[in-house]
């Protein structure tokens, strides 16, 4: 069982698009995955045809267990399942910072579901207080979406400095490029010079791809309604990746 | 079957009228139909029925089911139809199949043509919360093909009950009984016209025991009769080694009717049956030796020192060789003149009435009595063989009383009928340990001589065969050593067969009521 977590401390660079494309890839690979939203904004469940809404609220998120067990909905999709978001998740944080072991408690809630999936993406919204921590400690990698700009890669410098001194490993996290546009010469010296200045950086980009923001208007993953789309082989070429060197599997 | 629910549909429900239903309430999606191939299998002798077992492929993957549930307790991935257990990949699925059915193959019971069509059961968001899967079993076992049955499976989508709640509702509504149903497996065989368990080579027949003796016998005979008949086209196709062994024991079977239930037919009749038994016998030796070796190979590998193991193998090539010609020669015995002259002429026998007036001294007696009778004595012979058998152990009376545990086995299962079924099983279980002891020890001294036969017969012509010879001599000595081994057995063994609770058993069941009270 792996948790992979799309994060970043920066929005609108592509992590709910990441989310629900590879997950919708790893589960037609035929692996049993779950996807948590744990964005407010609940975009991920808006793809899914799902309703924002857990079961007894942010207190069923605390306990864990079986309020939290019984919102888990099916996808359209085989081995694909869906923790929904809710509006209190903006209190996330809060809510963690009141209990005990504070910044385990998405470990500790997500443990029970990690007999049952082979594999937990979690969506992460952009933040980089204890709500972050706590998914640091949940997720076995990070994801980082980075833009070939110049805020990009400022915001994964701070992200990767805050690892550091608090003491997280940042061997475990991998960036890829998104919203890339190659015949932006910016975009490609930016690329290059980012490539040379961090360690694990993937080598297959997600292009800018019309196709993505579509997803809103189809309410499905790009794969599955523009199968040949940039954007959907992009996301193949990816996970193909990701399971190689970030998951090490033949 | 991953359903949550499921409905047999009556006979001619289309798809048409399942969209019509649907659409009335629920809005849905179809998706493309989808069609598969299911297989069934079973042995010959419906090892895997008889255990409430059913065994499916289904596209690339095999499936053992629980009956009449459809439980799957077990899948696995296939690249080759399947056949003997140990050719399959290895597996759980093949560690519970191999014991249940080795050394029997699966044969290819029924196929069916699976066509399934997946209604998505849509919400206002357009989201799917409910899977109802309409789906065909289609026979394609004559020209035109049928549809046996169709069902209709209910499958949840995780967190949403109350849809499929009420779809369930609705469904139950419109008249449809979920709880009614049969597996897959009971319409293709039942409309195949396929009725399972139909063979074993078991007598079960049914006697009563103030039945005349000769009618009694002839039952019995007819019985063994059918198995042989069930069996020669198996043996012919060279199916799997189990056709001979059971037209084999129907045929000993019969001889030992023949001699052991005493002066029920004319002396005359039964002479001359009994010759023709024994020439059909003979027959079939050779080809059984050879199966008995070839399925023992692994086991005889493993005897082997390390350096000899693969230096017997040009010893097995030969014995595989030699059985193409010796099945050759068993199936042209099976469609010779003289062979079907031999058994048109016993069934003619065998399914004539007794005569009103018998001239056999036993005919008309109760076959009780003439069971009891019959048993109790092979049994006191046993007793008083194996006691002296203890006291002087030979090779020789070791191989006699073989042959006796062998006829008294033939007699309790003949008659077995008669008696608390309870009773029978523990008899026969005593009696099959010590059967088994003396039967080892048979083996090991026939495969000793045999081996030594066919190490001379073996052509030496270069290095590997030399090394063969060597390898089949320390094969002889292993065998030789175990030989003693069972021969140390059989003093417990039998101590244990002649135990005082047992003996009381046979005298309860078997010694007549004169000797009872004399007792």
């Amino acid at each position: 069982m792996t948790t992979l977590a799309l994060y970043g401390n920066k929005g609108g660079v592509g992590k709910t698009a990441a989310a629900v494309n590879l997950a919708y890839l790893a589960a037609q690979s035929g692996r049993p995955t779950l996807i948590c939203d744990l964005d407010p904004q609940s975009s991920t469940t808006f793809y899914f045809r799902v309703k924002p809404k857990l079961k007894r609220k942010a207190r069923g998120f605390e306990r864990g267990g079986r309020p939290l067990f019984r919102s888990i909905k099916g996808t359209d999709y085989e081995n694909l399942d869906l923790l929904p978001s809710d509006v209190t998740h903006r209190n996330l944080g809060i809510t963690f910072n009141r209990l005990s072991r504070r910044k385990h408690r998405l470990d500790i809630i997500l443990d029970p579901l990690r007999d049952e999936y082979d594999l937990i993406i979690l969506d992460c919204p952009p933040t980089i207080n204890i709500l972050a921590e706590n998914i640091f400690n949940a997720a076995d990698y990070l994801l980082v979406p980075l833009m070939p700009t110049v805020l990009s890669s400022r915001a994964h410098s701070l992200l990767l400095d805050f690892l550091k001194r608090n003491k997280y490993a940042v061997d475990n996290v991998y960036g890829f490029f998104s919203i890339v546009n190659r015949h932006n010469k910016m975009h490609r010296e930016m690329g290059m010079a980012m490539f040379t200045q961090f360690n694990n950086i993937l080598l297959n980009p997600i292009p800018y791809d019309p196709h993505v923001e579509q997803m809103g208007i189809y309410r499905e993953p790009v794969p599955a309604f523009a199968l040949r789309s940039p954007a959907a082989k992009a996301y193949q070429s990816l996970w193909i990746e990701i399971q190689k060197i970030v998951l090490k599997e033949r | 079957m991953n359903a949550n629910f499921q409905i047999q549909l009556p006979d001619g429900y289309t798809r048409e009228q399942i969209e019509a239903l649907l659409a009335a309430n629920f809005p849905f999606k179809v998706e493309e139909p989808v069609s598969e191939k299911w297989v069934f299998y079973d042995t010959f002798d419906w090892l895997l029925f008889n255990r409430s077992l059913s065994l499916h492929q289904s596209g690339q993957e095999l499936f053992l089911r629980t009956l009449p549930d459809g439980e799957v307790l077990f899948s696995l991935f296939i690249t080759a139809p399947p056949g003997f257990s140990w050719d399959l990949p290895d597996s759980a699925l093949k560690n519970h199949l191999g014991p249940i059915i080795e050394p029997r193959t699966l044969l290819n019971l029924i196929e069916l043509q699976m066509q399934s069509c997946t209604y998505r059961i849509l919400n206002t968001d357009g989201k799917t919360v409910a899977h109802i899967i309409f789906i065909e079993a289609i026979s394609t076992q004559n020209s035109s093909p049928i549809t046996i049955t169709s069902y209709l499976s209910l499958r949840a989508v995780r967190g949403y009950p109350k849809h499929v709640r009420q779809i369930s509702t609705y469904l139950e509504q419109a008249g449809f009984d979920f709880s009614d149903w049969e597996d897959f497996y009971f319409c293709a065989i039942e409309a195949a016209g396929i009725d399972p368990g139909s063979y074993s080579s078991k007598i079960n027949v049914q006697l009563e025991p103030g039945m005349r003796s000769d009618e009694a016998t002839k039952i019995i005979l007819r019985r063994l009769l059918e198995v042989m008949k069930a069996n020669e086209a198996g043996i012919q196709a060279d199916i799997d080694s189990e056709f001979l062994h059971d037209y084999r024991v129907a045929i000993r079977r019969t001889r030992s009717a023949l001699s052991q239930v005493r002066d029920v037919f004319p002396a005359d009749t039964n002479t001359r049956f009994k010759e023709d038994f024994a020439y059909l016998g003979k027959f079939t030796n050779k080809l059984r030796d050879l199966d008995v070796y070839l399925l023992s190979e692994d086991k005889y590998c493993d005897m082997l020192p390390d350096v000899l193991r693969d230096d017997i193998s040009p010893l097995f090539e030969y014995l595989r060789a030699q059985r193409e010609t010796v099945l050759k020669g068993v199936s042209d015995h099976l469609d010779s003149e003289r062979y079907i002259r031999i058994l048109s002429a016993w069934e003619e026998f065998v399914n004539e009435p007794v005569p009103e007036t018998p001239e056999a001294a036993n005919a008309t007696m109760p076959i009780i009595d003439l069971a009891q009778w019959r048993i109790y004595k092979r049994y006191r012979k046993i007793i008083k063989d194996g006691k002296f058998l203890l006291e002087h152990p030979q090779a020789d009376l070791m191989h006699a009383l073989r042959i006796e545990c062998k006829k008294l086995r033939y007699l309790i299962e003949f008659f077995a009928s008669l008696f608390p079924a309870n009773k029978i099983r523990q008899l026969i279980d005593e009696l099959k340990r010590l059967q088994d002891n003396l039967g080892d020890f048979n083996d090991l001294s026939v495969q000793q001589e045999y081996l030594l036969s066919i190490a001379e017969e073996l052509p030496i012509s270069n290095k590997e065969t030399r090394r063969a010879l060597i390898a089949t001599g320390s094969l002889v000595e292993s065998l030789a050593n175990r030989q003693v081994q069972v021969q140390e057995d059989f003093a417990e063994t039998f101590t244990k067969f002649s135990n005082p609770k047992n003996q009381e058993l046979y005298q309860q069941l078997y010694a007549s009521k004169e000797r009872k009270t004399a007792s």
